[in-house]
This record gives structure tokens, sequence and C-alpha cells, in this order.
């Protein structure tokens, strides 16, 4: 070895006298002086220090039977393997050397670190060595380098299939020691992912046989390694599923959480395929116990657990049904465990255990951590939705929690109210002036909006309503748009019911909101009614005070697709169970990530659909711009109608006017209904879609046949209605016809230029 | 694959990276410390503790542990386990404290070569390997005192060389040849209890996390075989690798080859009835106005068996906008926190039928008092232990030995603590 080459050009001034201090010692003749010196390079080394200089020295100390001195360089190996790859190759010799040591544990040692150089060069050198070392008699030998074939696959895949060690290590499958099988397994499952064409590791019958026998014996990251490849096996049938089930239950009793949760990841894909509903509830009563066992580790298990409980629970709502006590959260359990055990509590709530949910979510609202707070009282209110039988005492619960006067649970309360008397329809009346009493103290548009639909809602019966309207509207201009929106629609509604008392105050509404408001929402919104209310008030008043769709019992946003819900039971205990998306979502850097994601995302527009096809009345025209924009129109028609700010033109992708001459009423109706879906209450989208589809019926005759299904008795009412808006629309149309593509806002001022 | 491992000082400092796989760039730190500071500007509250353990970045997800105010970073490139990342950072956690008595930015310093062979030994190329610390000790020698006499005397080398390790016997978790002069094994049956109990007295929830930690100091093979007088209480447990499962699957009893020293042979866990007579009942009244409130704290003992509760301490964090407090007790300390708005009483021994330890007087809101402060609820944590005492009545009846001649001194103790057990006033 030439030790010259080395020595000047790597020193650095700072360190120049503590390494040549170390260069006396290395060269000591005493070995523990020597190994005191490379315990030194190596503590300089980790802190950032250049020791490069002092190789040749620190290599030569690589041949020695002192097995920590030999990991020792092994160490500052590694290190500079990376930054200095040419000279480790010098080192290569000593390597190949100790792959062929009467100490099993030195050939295992050396096989393992060689690997871990991850330099081309070296490659040329590992390959007998480590096929000596795959057919070593010494099971930890082979188990070492069952890996050590992993590794090389990394750098060069070419070179480990020539050499055949992708077969050797299949067969290391079916070694007798448990341990070299899991870590056989470990290596071919890590292979598999990045191989071409998937076929170095495929799961059949004699794999899986043979994984099984060896899962109880090895060590527990070689459980969780058999355990995830096992969960690509597609049994036969439901009895071999039951088998497999069978064999990996024990697991459930490991001390690590990983095996566990890994086992439960095994059962809930293998419960697909089994038949026998004995065996399936035998199996889900087994699952319960070591999930809340989970529930008292450290925070982060206790997060990741929970996050996968919740999947669960979607999928299999009957486990853990005795159990929501356990969820119950303490005071100082990190936010992120408290707020997902929250929503675990929703999901296990029944007429049973309601009563002490309730305790516990009223006992919540007096912590201090505010946004824990508010969920609390929104759990409430969605306790009240699930349980018919408890609302009452959920209503209860919330005017207790409305007398404490804190004024985010005042405003949290009266939003989730809302929901309540939507689910309920005048069930609660008595509570209003309750409510109302807490007007002045609610600054949050969300809070304001609900209580002016309420107020709007039952102005019949409350005898100074239109007082208190008339109080919101002092400061109708400064207010937030959904709030106007409200404003708007409740005053109507007022008006429909007391026309005597309010007549003054809707004119004056009607006029500032055409007059002064820029904002299109608000101001077509104004003129929709006006033209309503003054064709035919009688139309007007069906329109308006129509029935409400009822409420869906879980908002749209906590809802899983049921394919996205298969993908992720099958991820249970991985990082998409944790986000709960599919994990091409977050894994940004695969190429076909972004079109995954989309499909997941249409697969989840369609579900969503689904839900909405029963709640809202969405034409046929309407639906392409559910898909477009299923998020917003969806929450936002399912949480009352309080719109996303933004203005609804922006979302849907706008046709040109010349589509819209033949084209044009669905065109009408899908972007009307995007705005209806910002509209106070689905009164107001009756009224949007029906004045619209009267205009769409002069415009084309077919049309008013396609609309008229979804469009029920009051459709035809507001088709009524919209007659005269519609004929006098129609050559505002014309007009449009002629023109060039055009932004449709543009198009919907002309319309409204017309009144 | 577990890549990469960053450990953080308070201040979001490298102390220490290891690089299994490839190597993961520094930078990701400073993303992750931006990451963490945004999540505690979020509200006075927030503690570093409240951070998500599992950080998404555009290239990495960042899983990360805090313990002892030291961050663990794993950045994770692939599609990966968490709960394994986490159990292998505890796993880390626990290697260096078993090691060094105590973690801290200074004793990793101190230490940099044996962490850094430990970091290497536990993981290879992403894949745990070695992570029993018995196993560990025969390959790492830990600083004791006797290691640090061999080297500085320049004796002989380690005794690694010569022995094979646990990992290489039939029984991955004992090793061949193991002699001792007197043969003898411990049980130590440590039960937590965690609970919410309501101002009434009466417990929302409880339950007792039992755990047997076990020494054996026994020669050669021993085959041993632990029955319970009640093993049915048990409502779920696990086991050490040693313990055959089958048997406890049939027969409830505990069959294993003990690993050699210190190891935690079972945990179970036991759930308690809400009419479950807990040891101790504290009755907290706290009488909240506008500008402070008036409280006090009585501690009794219930259902302990005649037995003395001992370092019993309560602590009642108060709302942030408290500045003043007073009180008095008949027995033991208290101390105010200002900072951290704490009340700490440190009661000591309670023995039973001795006079009940109470604790009374008031404090004070300052000028934020709202009326958050005046609704917000109150909750006492309570701790305290009682030696020979099992809540749960779980009770060994006798340990068999076989495959080896000897007689065995067997010791069996039990402790009752409590874990997280809290009382809402």
């Amino acid at each position: 070895m030439n030790i010259d080459a080395f020595k000047p050009k790597f020193f650095a001034t700072s360190t120049k006298g503590e390494n040549a201090e170390l260069l006396v010692d290395l060269n000591s003749e005493y070995r523990d002086r020597r190994k005191d010196a490379v315990k030194r390079v190596i503590a300089n080394m980790t802190v950032g220090k250049d020791v490069s200089s002092l190789f040749p020295q620190v290599v030569k100390n690589m041949q020695t039977e002192d097995l920590e001195m030999k990991k020792l360089v092994y160490l500052y190996l590694m290190n500079y393997a990376k930054s200095n790859p040419d000279l480790v190759i010098l080192a290569v010799n000593t390597f190949v050397k100790d792959t062929d040591h009467v100490n099993p544990l030195i050939r295992a040692l050396a096989i393992r670190t060689m690997g871990c150089i991850r330099v081309d060069k070296i490659l040329d050198h590992l390959c007998e060595p480590l096929r000596k070392c795959l057919q070593d008699d010494n099971p930890y030998v082979r188990k070492t380098a069952a890996l050590c074939v992993a590794k090389l696959w990394d750098l060069d895949q070419e070179r480990a299939l020539e050499n055949g060690f992708v077969t050797i290590l299949q067969d290391l499958i079916s070694d007798s020691t448990p341990m070299v099988v899991a870590n056989a397994v470990t290596a071919l499952a890590e292979m598999q992912e990045s191989s071409a064409n998937k076929d170095v590791f495929v799961v059949n019958v004699a794999i899986m046989n043979k994984m099984l026998a060896a899962l109880n014996e090895c060590t527990e990251w070689g459980q969780i390694a058999i355990l995830t490849s096992l969960a690509d096996y597609k049994p036969l049938d439901s009895k071999e599923a039951e088998n497999i089930c069978e064999r990996v239950i024990p697991r459930l009793q490991h001390a690590n959480g990983s095996v566990v949760l890994s086992a439960i990841r095994i059962l809930m894909i293998f419960l697909r395929y089994i038949k026998s509903e004995e065996f399936t509830k035998s199996l889900i009563k087994k699952m319960s116990p070591p999930l809340v066992s989970l529930l008292a580790s450290a925070p982060e298990v206790q997060y990741v657990s929970l996050r996968n409980i919740n999947l669960i629970l979607q999928k299999r709502p009957d486990i853990l049904q005795n159990d929501v006590r356990v969820f119950f959260c303490k005071y100082n359990d990190p936010p992120y465990v408290k707020r997902e055990k929250l929503e675990i509590m929703i999901k296990l709530c029944n007429d049973k255990n309601i009563d002490q949910i309730l305790s516990e979510l009223k006992e919540y609202a007096s912590e201090v951590d505010v946004d824990f707070v508010r969920k609390s009282v929104r759990a409430i209110g969605r306790c009240a939705i699930i349980i018919d039988e408890a609302s009452e005492r959920c209503v209860n619960v919330l005017l207790d929690l409305i007398n404490t006067k804190v004024n985010y649970v005042v405003q949290e309360a009266i939003i989730v109210i809302k929901d309540i008397f939507r689910k309920y329809p005048k069930r609660y009346e008595a509570i209003i002036p309750t409510l109302c009493q807490n007007l002045d103290s609610l600054d949050e548009p969300e809070a304001r909006g609900s209580l002016i639909w309420i107020i709007g809602e039952y102005a019949e019966r409350i005898e100074n309503a239109d007082e208190l309207i008339e109080n919101f509207l002092e400061t109708f201009l400064e207010e937030n748009s959904q709030v106007q929106l409200q404003l708007l629609t409740a005053t109507v509604k007022l008006f429909l019911k007391k026309p005597s008392q309010s007549q003054e105050i809707v004119h004056r509404v009607l006029q500032t909101a055409t007059q002064e408001i820029d904002n299109p929402d608000t101001r077509d919104r104004a003129y929709v009614y006006w033209r309503l209310l003054s064709t035919d008030p009688q139309a007007a008043k069906a329109v308006v005070l129509s029935e409400k769709p009822p409420i869906s019992v879980e908002s749209s946003s906590n809802k899983i697709s049921p394919a996205l819900m298969d993908e992720l039971i099958t991820n249970i205990s991985t990082l998409a169970s944790v986000y709960h998306k599919p994990p091409t979502a977050f894994m940004g850097n695969r190429a076909y990530g972004a079109d995954a994601v989309r499909k997941a995302a249409v697969a989840d527009a369609r579900d969503e659909e689904q839900i909405m096809g029963e709640d809202s009345p969405v034409a046929p025209g309407g639906a392409g711009v559910s898909v477009e924009a299923p998020k917003s129109s969806m929450t936002d028609l399912l949480d009352l109608d309080f719109g996303s700010s933004e203005p609804a033109y922006s979302s849907p992708p706008m046709s040109g006017g010349g589509q819209m001459s033949s084209n044009g009423a669905p065109n009408y109706n899908a972007d009307l209904f995007d705005m209806s879906s910002d509209m106070s209450s689905s009164g107001g989208v009756f009224g949007g879609m029906a004045g619209m589809n009267g205009m769409g019926f002069t415009q084309s005759q077919p049309q008013q046949g396609v609309m008229s299904p979804t469009n029920n008795q009051f459709g035809d009412l507001g088709g009524l209605g919209g007659m005269n808006f519609g004929q006098s629309a129609g050559g505002q149309q014309q007009q449009q016809q002629t023109q060039a593509p055009k932004q449709q806002s543009a198009a919907v001022n002309d319309l409204l230029d017309l009144f | 694959m577990i890549e990469s491992l960053f450990v953080l000082s308070s201040t979001g400092k490298v102390i220490i990276e290891k690089h299994w796989h490839e190597l993961i760039p520094r930078r990701i730190v400073d993303y992750f410390n931006e990451q963490v500071s945004k999540a505690m500007a979020a509200g006075e509250d927030v503690t570093r503790e409240d951070v998500l353990p599992i950080i998404s970045s555009p290239k990495y997800q960042l899983v990360n542990i805090y313990r002892d105010g030291l961050t663990y970073l794993s950045p994770v490139t692939k599609e990966v386990d968490p709960m394994m990342v986490f159990e292998f950072l505890h796993r880390i956690h626990d290697i260096i404290q078993e090691y060094f008595g105590s973690v801290s930015e200074t004793i990793i310093k101190e230490n940099f070569v044996t962490v850094y062979q430990l970091l290497e030994e536990m993981m290879d190329d992403g894949f745990p390997l070695t992570t029993e610390p018995n196993a560990l000790k025969e390959i790492v020698p830990a600083p004791t005192m006797l290691n640090k006499v061999i080297n500085t005397m320049g004796a002989t080398t380690s005794v690694s060389t010569r022995k094979m390790p646990h990992g290489m016997s039939n029984l991955p978790w004992r090793k061949a040849g193991v002699k001792y002069n007197s043969n003898e094994i411990f049980f130590d049956i440590i039960e937590e209890i965690d609970a919410i109990v309501d101002s009434t007295g009466k417990a929302v929830s409880c339950e007792a996390h039992g755990t047997i930690q076990t020494n054996s100091r026994l020669s050669g093979m021993p085959d041993l075989t632990l029955t319970f007088v009640n093993p049915r209480l048990v409502d779920d447990c696990s086991f050490h690798p040693s313990v055959r499962f089958n048997k406890w699957d049939s027969d409830k009893v505990l069959s294993f080859v003990p690993p050699d020293g210190q190891f935690r042979l079972m945990s179970y866990r036991v759930n308690l009835s809400s009419q479950q007579n807990l040891p101790v009942q504290v009755k907290p009244s706290i009488n909240v106005g506008a500008n402070g409130a008036k409280f006090d704290i009585t501690v009794s003992l219930r259902n302990t068996d005649g037995k003395a509760l001992e370092n019993v301490v309560l602590t009642l964090p108060l709302h942030k906008s408290t500045t003043t407090l007073t009180a008095q007790c008949n027995v033991g300390q208290y101390m105010f926190d200002p900072v951290g708005k704490v009340l700490r009483w440190d009661i000591g021994k309670i023995v039973p039928r001795e006079r009940a330890p109470v604790i009374s007087g008031s404090f004070g809101f300052g000028a934020a008092g709202s009326d958050a402060a005046a609704n917000a609820g109150y909750n006492i944590g309570v701790e305290f232990l009682i030696n020979s005492h099992s809540l749960s009545g779980l009770k060994v009846d006798v340990l068999k030995l076989f495959n080896e001649s000897y007689k065995p001194y067997k010791g069996v103790r039990t402790m009752t603590k409590a874990g997280r057990y809290q009382v809402r006033a």
C-alpha cells in the first residue's frame, strides 16, 4: 500500500496537530493504544473533522482478531466509501479475506459491510464472497448474506440476476432456520418493489406455507416482514383464508405494536375471502383487545393505532362495540390523539352508550384547547343527528353549554343546533328564544348565518323576528357574503310568512342588495327573489318555503369511498392508513402518482355523487358540475349550503357562447346549480333551478322533459313563475348566440341587466 | 425501510446522524425544524409534545418522536409501516438509556463512538438487525466500570470475539453455557392504573396495565412453567418471544426458557369495572368565580388491604391566566409553579386510619381572566404507589422447573402504581 499517495492533500491545517498525534498512535505497537486511536478517529469523523488522511493507517488495523476493533475500522471505511470510493478499493482484499474467516461473526460482518459500501467498483469483488456466504453452513452468515443480495440489487439488478443470486435467495425461503427465511423475505420484498417485471417475489401457496412456518420463530422484525409479504397472497378459497388467519392470530399477542397491527392488517384483508359468518364474528372479537391495548402505548403509537381503528371501524362497525370508554380523552393527551379519539367516539356512539359519551363531550367543552372544544361541541351535534332518540339529550347539553356564555362555545353550539333543526324540523322550536338571547355575542360568520337561518326558518313562531332581522340588517353591507346570503333568504322567508310586518324590510333589503353589493352571488340572488316575488308570490312561497331535503348523517368530508376504503384496508399499518390517502397521493416522486390520485379522486367524486343524489335535487345538467367540483358543492349542500366564499363562476370550466345556443339550457342549469350551492337554503336551490328551468323551457322544448323528473312539484311551480322571466331572457340569449365565446359571468350579468 | 436517523437537540441542531442506506441531505432537518416551530406557534399552549409525529414534506415523510428533550427524526422516502419506525426509534432511545443510564445531548456526545456502534448494529441497510439489549451488550460493550478498568489496564480483548451472539443459538434470546453458583429467579408484577375519575368519585374509565418484569439468574437451559391462581382475569396480554403461545392459549400457563438477566416476561391489561374500588379517593371542590377560585381537596384511602399509599403526589394544572395562589395543607408540602401554572402537592405516605390529607386555599386570575378561565374544567393528576398489592388480584400460583436438576430460589413481588390517573374536578 502506498502511504505517501494520500498524505499531504487531505490535511486540514486545524487538525494537523491532532492528526499527527493520531498517526503515531495508530502505528503504536500496543493494541489498546491503536484501538483508542481508532476510536478517536471515529469520534472526529462523526463531528465532521477530516480524518481521511489517516486512511492507510486505519486500514492497516483492519487485520485483527479483535472484533470490536474490526468493527470500528469498518465503520470508518463505510463513512469514507461515499466520499472517497477509490480509497476503499484498497481495503477490498482484507474484506474478501474476512469473508473466509473461521469465525462466522467476522464472515457475516465482512459481507454485511461490503454490501453497505455503495460503490460500483466494489461490486466486482463482492459477487464471489457473496455466493459463498449465501451457502454458508452458519445460518447467521446466510441471513446476513440474504440482505446483501438486496443491497447488490439496489445498485445493479443485472449483476444480481446474472449471478443467479435471485434464484439462490428464492431458495433460501425454504431454509431450515426461520431467521434466514425472514431475511430472505425481507430482501425479496424490497427487490420486488423495484423490479421491472414484478416477478422476483410472487407469493404462491408454497411460499405462503413456508412463511407461515417461519412466522412464530423469527424475530419481531422478521415477523413484520413476513406478515407484510403475506398480504400479497390471494387465497384460493374461504377455507384457506381461515387457516391463514388461524396461524396469524397468535401474533396479536406480540409486545411489538407493529407486529400486532401487521397481523390485524392480514386479518382484515383475508376477512374478505371468508364466507363463514361464525368465523368472521370470532375473528372480529379477537381483534378488539389487542387494538385496545395499543392505546396504552406512547402517544405516537396511539396516533397510528387510532387512525387505523378509524378505518377498521368504517369497514367493520361491529368491532370495539363495548370499548368506547378506552377512547375517552385524558386531559394531557396530545391534541392529535384527542382529535382522533373524538372521531372514534362518534363512530362508536349508539343508544346504549350515548349518555356516557355526552357527559364526556360536555366535559371536553370546558378544556383549554379551543379547537378541541369546538370539535367536541360539534361532536354533540353529530351524535344528535346519528341517534334520533338521544337528540333531545344532546340539545339539552348544548343549551347548558350556551349558558356558560363562553363565546366560542356558544357560537359552535348555535352552528350545530342549526344542523339539528334541519334534521328534526319543528321539534325543538322551544329553544329558539334562548338562542336569540345570544345574538349579540355572535361574531363569526358561520354562527351568525346559522342563527339567521333559524330565525328565517321559524319566523312565524318568533314574535319579534322582524326586529331581530332588522337588527342584523343594520350591518348588512359590512357582513361576510355568506351572512348576506342568509340574511337575504331569511328576510324573504320572513316576508312570505308575515307579509304585513315586513314589506318594508324586504323591499329595502332587495334594493340594497341589488344596488350596493358587487358580489354577484348576493346580488343575483336578490334579483331572483325580487323577480319571483313580483311575478308570483304564491310560487315564491312554494319555492322558498319548500321542504328541505334531510341532512346527511356524516358530512362528506369524512366519508371515504368504498374503492378507496378497500385500498386503505389493504394498506393498514402503513403511512397511507395514517393519512387516509392512497400511497400514490403522498409519495410524490412516482411518475404515475398524479394519475392514480386523479383516478381515486374521480372514484371519490362518483361516490359522493351517489350520496348527493339522495339529498339534493341534482339535475342531469348539474351532475357535470358536481364531478368537476365535488368537494365544494357537496360539502356546501350538506353543511346547509353555506357557500364557499369564492365566486361560483370560478370553479367549473366555461363553455363558449356558441355552444350555448344549441345547448344553452343544460349549461345554465349547470352553472346555476353551482351557484345555488352557494345559496342559503335549499329553497334557494329550488328557486334557482326552477327559475332557470323556465328559461330553458322557452329555449328548447325537449329540455323541459329532461329536467322535469328531478324537478318535483315545486320545480313545476317554479317553472311557471319563471316563464316570464325565461321569455324575456330568450331575447337576450339570442343576442348572445351571435357573440364570440364569452365569460359566463358576463353572460349572467347581461341576463341580470334585464331586470 | 428506515433509511436514516437524525438525533436533534432541543434547539433542533443535529447531534448525530446515521444513514443506513443512502445519504439523506441535512436540509430536511431545516424543513423539519420549520414545521415544528410553525406548529408550536399555532397556540400558546402548544408544546413540543403536541407536534404531530408524522409530518409530510414534498419528498420525505418525517417520522419523529420526542423524548427527554431530544428528537429522533427518521425521514422516509418509501411507503413504510410507521408503527415499525416508532417501535424502532423507541428501541434506540431505550438502548441508549440502558447503556448510559439516561439520555441527553451531553451523554450522546460523550459516548459518540459507542452510540455510533450501536446504531450500526441495530440496523442493516434500513432493516432492523439486533435490537435485543442482551444481545447488543455482547457485541458493543457497555461503558461499565469493569470494561473501563480492562481497557485502561490493557488486559486481553473483549469477550465478543470468542462468543457467539444470541442470534446464533437455537433460542435467539438465550446464550448457551450460562452458569451461576446460586440459581435464582425474581418476578416483579407491576400494575399501573389508568383511570379517569369524575368529581363524585366514580370511575369513568379504568383499566390496569400489568407487566411481569423478570430477572433470571439460572444456569443451563432451564425450562420453566409459571401458573397463576386466576389467569382468566386478564383481558389481553402480550409475551416475551420465549413464551410458548400455544400453552397459554390452551392451558393459561406461561411456559418458557427464559433469557438470561432482566427481561419483560409478559404485559397484560385488565379492564376494571366502573364500580371497582379504587385504592384512593380524591375529593376536589373548586368554586370558580370571575376573578379566581377557592378550592379544597381531600385525599382518603380506600380498599388497599390495609396497606399504605406511598409517594403520593397530586398535581393540579391551573388556567393560564392564574397569577396568584395561596394554600395550606395538613400533610406534606405544596408548591405553585407560576410559569407552568401548576400546583403540586407532595403528600408522601398515607397510612390507613390516619387523618386524611387536605389542602385548601385559593387562586386568582390576572387581568386576562375571562369567561374561559371561569368556565375551564380542572383535572387533578394523581401519583401513588402501593407495595405488595395487586389491584387486579392476579396471583402467581407455582413455578416449576424442568430440564435442570437444581432447585432455584424464587421470588415474587407485586406493586400497584398510578399510571395515568386523573380526577376531574
